[in-house]
């Protein structure tokens, strides 16, 4: 049970909400709150799912740590295509031609893998 | 991929190195406390360009029929005021600050999904300076107000670029706060070291996992908000209906109301760290307080319809009745600040004298929510200068104080050197005054009637000396400001100049991990030859001092 507690944590968090949801349906309300609300709830079950493959898989502490750090090269141009894709929806979807080559640009760098490291 | 701390082995293709420091190591950085500082400091330029905003409009409404700033310009300020210091300064501040402690506190070399954790940040800066591009357009920016309500928000009624630079710069930025949030959640629930069980988790990292949960729980319905905004600026016959405007409304707020939790539980969780070190005892009520959280967090999604009171569109009754039920968590951490307090030996350095101030501040903001959330009242507040100053009294003095009591505190750990104490007593001194003396008014202008976003007003109708004492006020937190930008330029010029006098690993006597290390901190947090100290309980450095624990 202690060596699962997150996964329970996230899972009774999501458990408190389905209970808030259920007495607010007692009150009425509009059924988009319904889904919404509902979602959020189902949302964090899969999260609290996440959590507990993890903890089975692994130690619930660590003395040893898998520190990733390559390809971060990739992320600046990868945000950079969003935010064009982004504003496509203002500007047209001429900045497409932009935003796909950086994008592409961003996959390549994280799946080569190449990054600056510190000295 | 880099094994720690056991082990520095590395990748031979891991890429070209550069020297620490440069441009190219701080864009693609997987270091944790580099993102969190990027972070942080991004935020606090942005406060300050906020600040300059409620500066402009305080100017207007210092006296009565001003003419300083025409109404559209007035109505982009306080829109960019208010989207602005809560999309892109308080929240990412608050999360840049989990980036920042959360592995140090827990005793992990990184953060877990680092680069997910880069993108977040620099989705949020893309996101920032989208918003503020709409100034550079024909018809300005965005000037509907932080909620932006259709159908005033839509393209019939708000024409122009503006407003859909701000939607997708809105979308960016909580995409971005997404993304931090899920890597800081991740990290303290499954990256904590050796003995550190999550019932001797640190107060600041309780509060983390509140704030991420409610992160991962309803910051989505802001982007799903954005999204139908946008489909209605595309096509405005979707805000004809009733059904999508009062629609907004409830996904909107859902998202609304727990960011304000997101944006000062961190803020609390600092201020309980900061009580209890300089009180030089144990935080008291650890465990309830961290109970209260979860608790506080989970009430905190269903509290929404408060700000919908005034619609006749929501069901008023539970919502009012959660709001109310709010008191009953927010008392039992108040309750852990006030025992931690008293018996202390209480050091009043520049850290505790922010923290001190939070504690009455804040329950000012605070006891003035659940009189907005009592339907009776609030038909009466409602959009008026009132919830102007009962939000003001939560996110800046309470949650700003905070947040000075977090930098005043961290920095030592940041940068190997503390702040001036005497500079920091003035921007104290300052603060303290410059918020009251803004804030309070205010209420009584709401409760006479002025309403929220107005750009003038006439001088019958009496609100000119409150509002005139207001306008002072803002010059004294301008003042404040000044102050606390020259402290930190100052000291950090000395110190790259040598001259500061270095402040020691743990200046503060402090009782989590992250003083167990050098400051400021390696790459890894934690060197070979400063090994971790037993995690005993919460604060297991002052176990170490004392030869206790509890936990």
């Amino acid at each position: 049970m202690r060596r699962h507690l997150p996964a329970v944590l996230v899972a009774g968090w999501g458990v408190l909400n389905g209970l808030l949801l259920v007495v607010l349906a007692i009150y009425r309300e509009n059924t988009m709150t319904y889904w919404l609300w509902g979602g959020v709830v189902l949302v964090l079950q899969l999260f609290a799912l996440a959590v507990l493959v993890s903890s089975r898989a692994r130690p619930d502490q660590h003395v040893r740590y898998r520190v990733p750090d390559r390809g971060a090269g990739g992320v600046l141009p990868g945000a950079v295509g969003l935010l064009l894709v982004g504003l496509c929806l203002v500007y047209g979807r001429w900045l497409l031609v932009v935003a796909v080559p950086l994008l592409m640009l961003s996959v390549a760098l994280v799946v080569r893998g190449t990054t600056a490291r510190e000295k | 991929m880099t094994l720690a701390p056991d082990t520095d082995a590395q990748r031979g293709d891991a890429g070209r190195p550069v020297t620490p420091g440069s441009w190219l190591g701080w864009v693609s950085t997987t270091d944790h406390k580099r993102i969190g500082l990027l972070t942080i400091g991004t935020s606090l330029v942005l406060l300050l360009v906020d600040g300059v905003f409620a500066l402009l409009m305080r100017a207007q409404l210092a006296q009565p029929e001003e003419t300083f700033l025409a109404a559209h310009l007035y109505n982009q300020l306080f829109t960019m005021h208010g989207s602005g210091m809560i999309y892109t300064v308080m929240t990412p501040f608050a999360i840049g600050l989990g980036v920042y402690l959360v592995p140090l506190q827990i005793g992990a070399p990184g953060i877990a999904l680092p680069r997910l954790t880069l993108l977040g940040y620099w989705l949020y800066v893309l996101g920032a300076l989208t918003m503020l591009a709409g100034f550079a357009t024909p018809t300005g920016a965005h000037a509907d107000g932080w909620f932006s309500y259709p159908p005033m928000a839509d393209s019939v009624h708000s024409p122009g670029t503006g407003p859909d630079l701000w939607i997708v710069g809105v979308s960016l930025a909580v995409t971005g706060s997404i993304l931090m949030g899920w890597a800081v959640l991740w990290t303290v629930l499954r990256r904590r070291t050796r003995g550190m069980t999550m019932l001797r988790l640190p107060v600041f990292c309780w509060s983390m996992i509140a704030t991420c949960l409610m992160v991962i729980g309803s910051f989505p319905a802001l982007l799903a908000a954005m999204v139908l905004l946008g489909v209605g600026r595309a096509d405005p016959d979707v805000f004809a209906s009733n059904v999508w405007n009062i629609g907004y409304q409830h996904i909107f707020w859902f998202y609304g109301h727990p960011v304000v939790y997101v944006m000062f539980f961190p803020y609390l969780a600092a201020v309980a760290e900061v009580l209890a070190v300089f009180s030089g005892r144990r935080f008291f009520g650890y465990r309830g307080t961290a109970l209260s959280l979860l608790v506080f967090a989970a009430l905190s999604m269903s509290v929404w319809g408060h700000h919908m009171f005034a619609t006749g569109q929501a069901a008023n009754d539970y919502y009012s009745l959660t709001s109310i039920a709010l008191l009953v968590p927010a008392g039992v951490e108040y309750f852990g600040m006030l025992g931690t307090i008293l018996g202390g030996r209480l050091r009043l350095r520049v850290p505790m004298l922010f923290a001190l101030a939070f504690v009455p501040q804040f329950l000012i903001g605070g006891l003035t929510g659940i009189m907005v959330g009592t339907p009776v009242i609030d038909y009466h507040v409602t959009d008026s200068y009132f919830v102007v100053a009962h939000l003001h009294y939560v996110l800046f003095a309470g949650s700003a104080f905070g947040l000075f009591a977090a930098v005043h505190y961290w920095f030592p750990k940041v940068t190997g050197t503390l702040l001036d104490e005497r500079m920091g007593r003035l921007h104290f001194w300052l603060l303290v005054v410059g918020t009251n003396l803004t804030f309070l008014p205010m209420f009584a202008l709401g409760y006479l009637g002025m309403p929220r976003r107005v750009v003038t007003y006439a001088t019958f109708d009496g609100f000119g000396l409150l509002n005139l004492l207001a306008s002072i006020g803002a010059a004294f937190l301008a003042a404040g400001m000044t102050v606390f930008v020259v402290n930190v330029l100052w000291t950090l010029r000395r110190r790259h100049l040598g001259r500061a006098e270095p402040a020691g690993d743990d200046p503060w006597e402090g009782h989590t991990l992250e003083w167990a290390t050098t400051s400021p901190p390696p790459r890894l947090n934690f060197p070979a030859d400063r090994p971790l100290p037993p995690v005993t309980s919460f604060a297991p450095l002052l176990d170490r001092r004392t030869g206790g624990g509890t936990a």
